[in-house]
């Protein structure tokens, strides 16, 4: 077992499964299981004009912030990670299945405490509110991104680098995490079996992780391993019907406003907020904070 | 739950996790290099004692402290086939690492007949930038009699497969390079 976890891999081999888990996901299971969503709401009449434009501005979302994360993501890959990883990392690790394995769990780890933070800091929230405020769940709604979740990401994998993992196993890592968590946003798979729900995060974790309930508040950051909101407090089963959305909802399909509601609010909760120091924290304290 | 529990369960989950890689990682260079070295040894045929004694020692330095396992996979021998009036045949080059720049040395002849000839370890290949996809260096030319530093490029088809192109005031060229 240890030598097969040790094998030395080829860089073309991983690339080439990385591929084919990543980017043909889109094509062999994401699209595919989501026209059979669409299926679904007809056959529930369901299939409402709402939910086809709220589906619409999803796309358009990613579309937009898609051109930021390949900006930033590039810049952070070829200048930042590359020179943490040659001058200030531990080091390098070979590329075998212990080190993609390990990758991964702590690519997952670190998704967690992103996640955690984009819920917990005003400006985290300013972004990611962007992702919960459609009042849908599907796999469309898994596209629904803010203006700047491309940054926590960055800074949270560097310490991954920093461990002497490549950067770019990193990259492919965090990508595998996302394309997981992609698949999670349905309403057709029920609970799985105990040892499954025990262990991963699944359609039902995570569709209390959108829930509007107050009991599903800032629950099941998780990307693949629940195990990590169960050993650090925040786990939460479905048991309630889950209400999709936010506390405040959106009421709007226009992606523009989509994108940018969340800046928007937290622009006007600034303006509204008094004291320089008050400004400030706004950015950094719970979504929720109020100066007393 | 106290943020100095969950600090301290971060930090033990991440030192358990990229621990067990490092270990793992470690184990496994160590069983190998032994073995790695003596290949090394029966595969250099240096041009003189001085010049093998700089390159094992080179050799072990970079075994030891720079081994990067995205670009090093290219280091072996590499056979390239030539159909040209002066030669027809396949060359046998030899691609070693040395103080981080991978260098090619002729290795052996066998022309078209089969007849075998051992080289004279003369280097042809600087490879002066590669990043395990893509590199670029000097290629290292004679021609009637003079040597010609051309600057050529390296694309990796597979980890078995890479060409060399270059461009010399319009005399250029491609040559496949297959590993042995």
């Amino acid at each position: 077992m240890i030598e097969f976890l040790s094998k030395k891999l080829n860089w073309f081999e991983v690339e080439y499964w990385f591929y084919i888990l990543n980017d043909l996901s889109l094509v062999y299971i994401i699209l595919p299981f989501f026209v059979l969503e669409l299926i679904r709401y007809a056959y529930l009449k369901r299939l409402t004009k709402n939910l086809i434009l709220d589906s619409i501005a999803n796309i358009i979302t990613f579309g937009a912030f898609f051109v930021i994360e390949i900006i930033l993501g590039l810049l952070a890959i070829t200048k930042v990670y590359f020179w943490v990883y040659n001058n200030l990392s531990l080091p390098h690790l070979e590329l075998n299945w212990i080190t993609i394995i390990t990758c991964v769990l702590l690519a997952d780890l670190a998704y967690y405490w992103e996640h955690r933070m984009m819920h917990r800091i005003g400006i985290g929230w300013a972004t990611h509110t962007v992702h919960h405020s459609s009042p849908h769940f599907n796999m469309s709604v898994a596209y629904r991104f803010g203006p700047l979740d491309a940054i926590l990401p960055i800074i949270f994998s560097l310490p991954i680098v920093l461990l002497g993992y490549d950067p770019i196993l990193v990259l492919l890592s965090e990508i595998f995490v996302q394309v997981f968590q992609t698949l999670l946003h349905t309403e057709i798979i029920g609970k799985l079996t105990k040892p499954v729900e025990y262990i991963f995060n699944t359609p039902s974790h995570h569709r209390v992780h959108h829930g509007s309930n107050k009991q599903y508040w800032d629950k099941n950051y998780a990307g693949i391993f629940i195990i990590w909101d169960r050993l650090l407090g925040t786990f939460e089963p479905e048991v309630e019907k889950v209400k999709y959305g936010i506390s405040e909802p959106l009421h709007s399909n226009n992606p523009i406003k989509v994108f940018f509601h969340g800046l928007t609010r937290l622009y006007d909760k600034i303006k509204k907020t008094s004291g320089f120091k008050n400004k400030i924290l706004v950015f950094v304290k719970p979504p929720g904070w109020e100066p007393k | 739950m106290k943020s100095s529990t969950l600090l301290f369960r971060s930090l033990a989950i991440l030192i358990l996790i990229a621990g067990s890689a490092h270990l793992v990682s470690y184990a496994s260079i160590n069983s190998e290099s032994p073995k790695s070295n003596r290949k090394e040894d029966t595969n250099n045929t240096p041009v003189s004692e001085t010049e093998n004694s700089k390159t094992s020692t080179t050799s072990e330095i970079e075994n030891k402290e720079s081994i990067n396992y995205s670009t090093d996979y290219i280091i072996g021998k590499w056979e390239v086939a030539y159909t040209s009036k002066d030669f027809k045949g396949v060359v046998i080059y030899n691609l070693k690492k040395e103080k981080g720049i991978f260098n090619a040395y002729t290795y052996q002849y066998e022309n078209e007949s089969g007849d075998i000839e051992q080289a004279k370890k003369s280097k042809v290949l600087i490879i002066e930038k590669f990043d395990g996809y893509k590199g670029a260096g000097k290629y290292l030319i004679d021609y009637e009699g003079k040597q010609y530093d051309v600057k050529c490029n390296i694309d990796m088809i597979n980890e078995n497969t890479f060409k060399l192109s270059y461009d010399y005031y319009g005399y250029s060229d491609v040559e496949t390079w297959k590993k042995l």
